[in-house]
């Protein structure tokens, strides 16, 4: 690619390094109702963001953008330099595999083992068994299940079984990992040890977007913190504390 | 490969959802049974209707009988003359000999009619042609052409009955047997594609949370999608072999006794049905899993937003 002066080559290679950049973001459900007012957000590779607020100032809304369940109605949404923006359906799983997506609600199959919930994700990405066989004892590993891979999910604590929902967001080796209010359902101990888990993938290079009004969390990771108020960025500081908007 | 690995993946998939709602399965592969009943119904009344017509027209004939004293070669120029139109099947002499040897022989027991033919000194019989023709129809043709100068005042008389009336009514009443399956039968298809409809439904509501996830997990829409196809194919497969497997038995117990009612070898609907076991069930998988195929579509692009 040509460059026009080195400004320009400075902007451009910024762009590229962007892992999610948001411009000017709307989401408005109804006429009357906004749910994110032009979003600009940029996060680097390698970065653990918190995204904090009130509820319903879009925290969640924000992420349902980044894993495309949601459409913004103006702005762009580029992830990875992919602008997915006006993402066909088709590609939709593809991104998918590139962004690991925890819930509050763990969203494990009750029928399934903790190995299985685990090696699901790659079995309907169409992944060899062999390949299976070799990334799941792996990821077990990382989120501390190993020997608990034959348990089913009402065998384990709420902390565990969002370590199993971890290492399955895990299994395609995602460049972001989108957590949204993961330790909502947990008391503060397991909740804190769900954070330090996050730390550690995000110290293995994974992008690490963490959406969440639990102070404590936010406050103990001291890392960049984005405060959402009534859908519009209210504060974005580099090393921030949760505070109240 | 990765094909291959998709398809075994969403076969496996299918079968789950198969087994977890195993009551609304059993009641789909009812209905489609029954459903392939009614056509076999009508396969097999077809069969036996052309059965029924063939021996009839087999049994029609005219039986011309000549004047005592015309002379052989005169009935066997009239033979030669009928067998050279297209229309005559068959002419069979009878000698005034075999006439009354005949006609002795099936009143052996009625000791009044011989006694009476007795009082008779000569043979009374003449020498008579039994005629067959290709078709009902053509008898009309061929007592035409028996008026024929060169013989036709040697005929003493003419022997045929109205056999078309009876073919008429055997298609007429197989007609109405043939339109009631027919009818039964597009009904139980309809309530079969509506069975296949709500089975899937009902499979993709219990299966909300595991599609969820899919999706979440990135699962490519086809591979969402191609589990309940598969489903819906596993409903016709299955209901098309029980089919078989009640049909086959059913054919050659049946058999037997229809080639007995109908006085023949064999009414040839198990070597049929064997014969082309192929054709005849693989046709009725065919259109009962394109149905249920567009069935399952249509319950997918309604209530499966992926």
């Amino acid at each position: 690619m040509l460059y026009l002066n080195e400004q320009e080559h400075t902007t451009a290679k910024k762009k590229h390094q962007d892992m999610i950049k948001l411009h000017r973001v709307h989401k408005e459900y109804h006429p009357n109702i906004t749910a994110l007012c032009g979003i600009d957000l940029h996060v680097e590779p390698g970065e653990f963001v918190s995204i904090v607020g009130q509820s319903g100032t879009g925290k969640t809304t924000l992420a349902k953008l980044l894993i495309a369940e949601e459409r913004p109605t103006r702005g762009r949404i580029v992830i990875g330099g992919w602008d997915i923006t006006d993402i066909h359906a088709s590609q939709i799983p593809f991104l998918r595999r590139q962004i690991g997506v925890v819930f509050q609600d763990f969203k494990l199959l009750r029928q399934k083992t903790v190995g299985e919930n685990i090696a699901f994700a790659l079995e309907v990405a169409g992944e060899p068994r062999q390949r299976i066989r070799d990334v799941v004892p792996q990821v077990v590993r990382v989120v501390g299940l190993h020997g608990k891979e034959d348990r089913y999910p009402n065998q384990i604590s709420g902390g565990e079984q969002q370590r199993v929902v971890i290492a399955r967001a895990l299994v395609h080796r995602p460049k972001v990992l989108i957590a949204d209010e993961p330790t909502g359902n947990l008391d503060a101990i397991t909740a804190h040890e769900i954070v330090d888990l996050l730390r550690k993938i995000n110290d293995f290079g994974t992008t690490v977007v963490l959406v969440t009004h639990d102070k404590d969390v936010v406050n103990r990771l001291k890392r960049r913190v984005v405060t959402l108020k009534n859908g519009c960025i209210h504060t974005d500081h580099k090393v921030g504390k949760y505070v109240l908007a | 490969m990765k094909l291959v690995r998709t398809i075994v993946r969403a076969f496996k998939f299918a079968l789950q959802n198969f087994w977890r709602n195993i009551w609304l399965s059993i009641a789909t592969i009812l209905v489609f049974v029954l459903t392939l009943t009614m056509i076999n119904l009508l396969i097999v009344v077809h069969v036996l209707t052309q059965t029924a017509v063939q021996q009839v027209e087999d049994r029609i004939d005219v039986s011309v009988y000549f004047k005592r004293g015309t002379s052989e070669p005169t009935i066997l120029e009239a033979r030669e003359y009928l067998l050279g139109l297209s229309q005559v099947r068959s002419a069979q002499y009878v000698s005034s000999e075999e006439a009354y040897t005949r006609f002795t022989q099936r009143h052996r027991n009625d000791s009044s009619i011989i006694n009476a033919l007795s009082t008779i000194e000569s043979n009374p019989f003449g020498g008579s042609l039994v005629i067959q023709a290709r078709a009902p129809e053509d008898f009309e043709f061929i007592l035409e052409a028996l008026n024929n100068p060169q013989f036709g005042d040697a005929i003493e008389q003419k022997d045929f009955e109205d056999h078309e009336r009876i073919i008429a009514r055997i298609r007429s009443v197989t007609d109405r047997v043939q339109w009631f399956a027919l009818g039964v039968g597009a009904v139980f298809l309809v309530i079969a594609v509506l069975i296949v409809f709500n089975a899937i439904r009902i499979a993709i509501y219990t299966h909300r949370e595991e599609i969820g996830i899919m999706k979440l997990v990135g699962a490519s829409n086809s591979f969402i999608r191609l589990p309940f196809l598969l489903e819906s194919l596993i409903f016709s497969l299955v209901s098309t072999l029980i089919m078989a497997a009640i049909l086959l038995p059913a054919l050659q117990v049946l058999d037997p006794q229809l080639s007995a009612f109908f006085g023949t070898a064999s009414i040839g609907l198990t070597e049929y049905v064997f014969s082309n076991g192929f054709l005849v069930f693989g046709g009725q998988f065919i259109v009962l899993a394109a149905l249920s195929v567009l069935s399952a579509s249509v319950a997918m692009s309604r209530y499966l937003h992926v």
